[in-house]
């Protein structure tokens, strides 16, 4: 099995990990670090598919625009890495102080508790 | 000069001027009635076609650099979603919540509904929606009650799944196609591939989401109801045009292809549920604002189908019902927040206010007849246009379900209607009421989106001719053997 398919098959499981951490596990913050597992599985993947065996896509000096475009990886993924890391930092920022709130409100952390519908 | 990223970049620099005005409530007050009127000149300056961000444009074919697109069926969206943002703006500087962060976090929303509708590039899209999920929950958190701060919990954990399967949806579409430009991306995906099923499968899921369809109707309904009167009229905003956004570019991206058949039936099967879901769920509710939520989520459903039908006609209807729907529905929340303001939203608990304000009454007797479906207003003209279109590609059950769920709709808004107006209430009731004031801004803003109900219902014209020649663009005639 080559680099590239292991790394996807480790992103599918960060996902599937990620997504029974989400729907099955009752407790907010382990709601909250999976769903931080499951957005590193999506990083992953869109990293992994930026990949070709290449370089780092960083253009160094004296390396011409031909032979970067042919060996380095896909630099719009690493982009797209970058500006997601970035809003999935807020996000959890956000919901970890709203957390903290119902906490001091509940004095529990228990999804079937403080998350319940009325 | 284009003035088109403006629409983008204007409201999210007032926001970041905003968010440094602590405490300064005067100053806050002039700037917003300020950014208001600019928001609603902003769309009507700005010119048509393709806009790339950074000067960079097409060379040698590719694309490069973020692209937005302007046309005369996008600008109607937009004029209407400034309209509101503004009329709710307008409401909400009478109000005494922490003024500042409501106007940052509505202007912060007007930017990213925009760019959601204007991009040509699918992970700007994805940016914005992101954005918009966390304004959605901190605009809920402004009424800071408890319910509130658990919806607004449950919203973001629903949010950030769906976003990161749409995250990895758009990562399937770029390893298919290897550009991220919608425009670009579409001469690409001619050839069926299963990852480029997987990428639409995942986009749909977070249509459904930002949309509230089925299987997220609950979390979003939640999220009205928990809000202040006047934000709800905004959130539903927002979420009506993330719908007309999404699902253009959907359309565009995918419309006519032989495999997209398939993903038609589940995009038209979602708008139903979500149409009969909706209605039921109102016709349960004893919450005068739950019961406009779960309304909201209904209309969407109407949008939703509209829009998947794919042909011209239905796009039309769907956006023209999508425009008339955020007209009605923030009238009726606007209503429910006068009706708050003089005592609560239980409807077992109300009554007897038609003597004390007879045209707030008459206004809201308006919407509800609008969003019914009744002749002279605009919901009639939308309805009848979504009945042709499913009627047009031999689907007349759509059309019988649309009408089912219309008399739904009349019935539990015409029961609010009495319970809220008409039924006989005792002296100390009545008391209580004269003690406490009607907010004068909210009846203003009232007042112009009712007359806006009937100008349209009479004149449909005057929208309908700007959506045809996009509709024309991205719909595809067929017909369902």
């Amino acid at each position: 099995m080559d680099f590239q398919m292991a790394s996807f098959i480790t992103s599918g499981l960060l996902v599937i990990i990620g997504l029974y951490g989400v729907f099955f596990v009752d407790n907010v913050l382990k709601k909250i670090i999976a769903l931080e597992i499951l957005g590193s599985g999506v990083n992953l993947a869109l990293i992994t598919i930026g990949y070709n065996g290449g370089t780092i896509p960083i253009k160094l000096p004296g390396v011409s625009v031909e032979v970067f475009a042919k060996e380095s990886a896909y630099p719009l993924t690493h982009a797209l890495v970058l500006t997601n890391i970035v809003i999935e930092a807020s996000m959890l920022a956000v919901m970890l102080g709203v957390s903290i709130i119902l906490y001091k409100k509940y004095k529990t952390l228990k999804s079937s508790v403080i998350l319940k519908e009325d | 000069m284009n003035y088109l990223p403006m629409i983008i970049v204007f409201p999210l620099i007032m926001a970041i001027i905003m968010n440094l005005l602590h405490g300064k409530e005067k100053a806050v007050k002039y700037i917003t009635f300020i950014t208001a009127a600019i928001l609603i000149v902003l769309p009507f300056i700005s010119q048509y076609g393709y806009y790339y961000f950074g000067g960079h444009g097409v060379v040698d074919g590719w694309v490069s650099g973020i692209a937005y697109l302007y046309n005369p069926a996008k600008q109607a969206v937009i004029v209407t979603l400034s309209l509101i943002a503004s009329l709710v703006l307008i409401t909400g500087m009478g109000e005494k919540l922490k003024n500042n962060m409501f106007v940052t976090l509505s202007l912060m929303g007007f930017a990213s509904i925009a760019a959601i509708v204007l991009a040509d590039d699918i992970f700007n899209l994805y940016v914005f929606f992101e954005i918009v999920s966390i304004v959605q929950a901190g605009l809920v958190f402004l009424s800071g009650t408890e319910e509130a701060y658990k919806a607004g919990l449950r919203y973001m954990i629903m949010g950030n799944v769906a976003a990161a399967l749409m995250l990895l949806g758009i990562a399937f579409l770029l390893a298919s196609t290897g550009t991220l430009n919608i425009t670009d991306m579409k001469n690409y995906l001619l050839v069926d591939n299963p990852m480029i099923y997987g990428g639409l499968l995942l986009l749909i899921i977070g249509l459904a989401y930002g949309a509230g369809l089925p299987p997220f109707h609950n979390v979003k309904a939640d999220l009205y109801a928990r809000s202040k009167g006047f934000i709800s009229a905004m959130l539903q905003t927002y979420s009506k045009f993330v719908l007309v956004g999404l699902m253009l570019i959907i359309l565009k991206l995918f419309n006519g292809l032989d495999y997209f058949a398939s993903a038609h039936g589940v995009l038209i099967a979602l708008g139903v549920l979500a149409m009969v879901f909706g209605v039921v769920m109102a016709l349960l509710q004893s919450d005068y604002k739950k019961l406009l939520a779960y309304h909201a989520i209904s209309q969407g459903g109407y949008v939703a189908t509209g829009l998947a039908l794919g042909t011209p006609l239905g796009i039309v209807a769907g956006i023209f019902h999508a425009i008339n729907h955020v007209i009605y529905k923030s009238a009726l929340f606007l209503g429910a927040y006068i009706v708050s303001c003089k005592r609560g939203s239980n409807l077992h608990k109300l009554g007897g206010l038609l003597p004390l304000m007879p045209s707030v009454a008459f206004m809201v007797l308006c919407a509800k007849l609008a969003i019914s479906g009744i002749p002279p207003f605009n919901g009639f003209q939308s309805k009848w246009m979504l009945a042709q279109a499913a009627m047009q590609v031999n689907m007349p059950e759509i059309t019988i379900i649309m009408i089912i769920v219309s008399i739904g709709t009349f019935v539990s808004m015409m029961k609010a209607f009495y319970l809220i107006y008409l039924k006989p209430v005792d002296e100390e009731t009545l008391k209580e009421y004269e003690n406490k004031e009607v907010p004068k801004l909210a009846v203003f803003s009232l007042f112009v989106l009712t007359a806006l109900c009937i100008i349209i219902g009479i004149y449909p014209d005057i929208v309908i001719n700007y959506l045809w020649d996009y509709a024309k663009e991205i719909g595809v005639n067929y017909y369902l053997k």
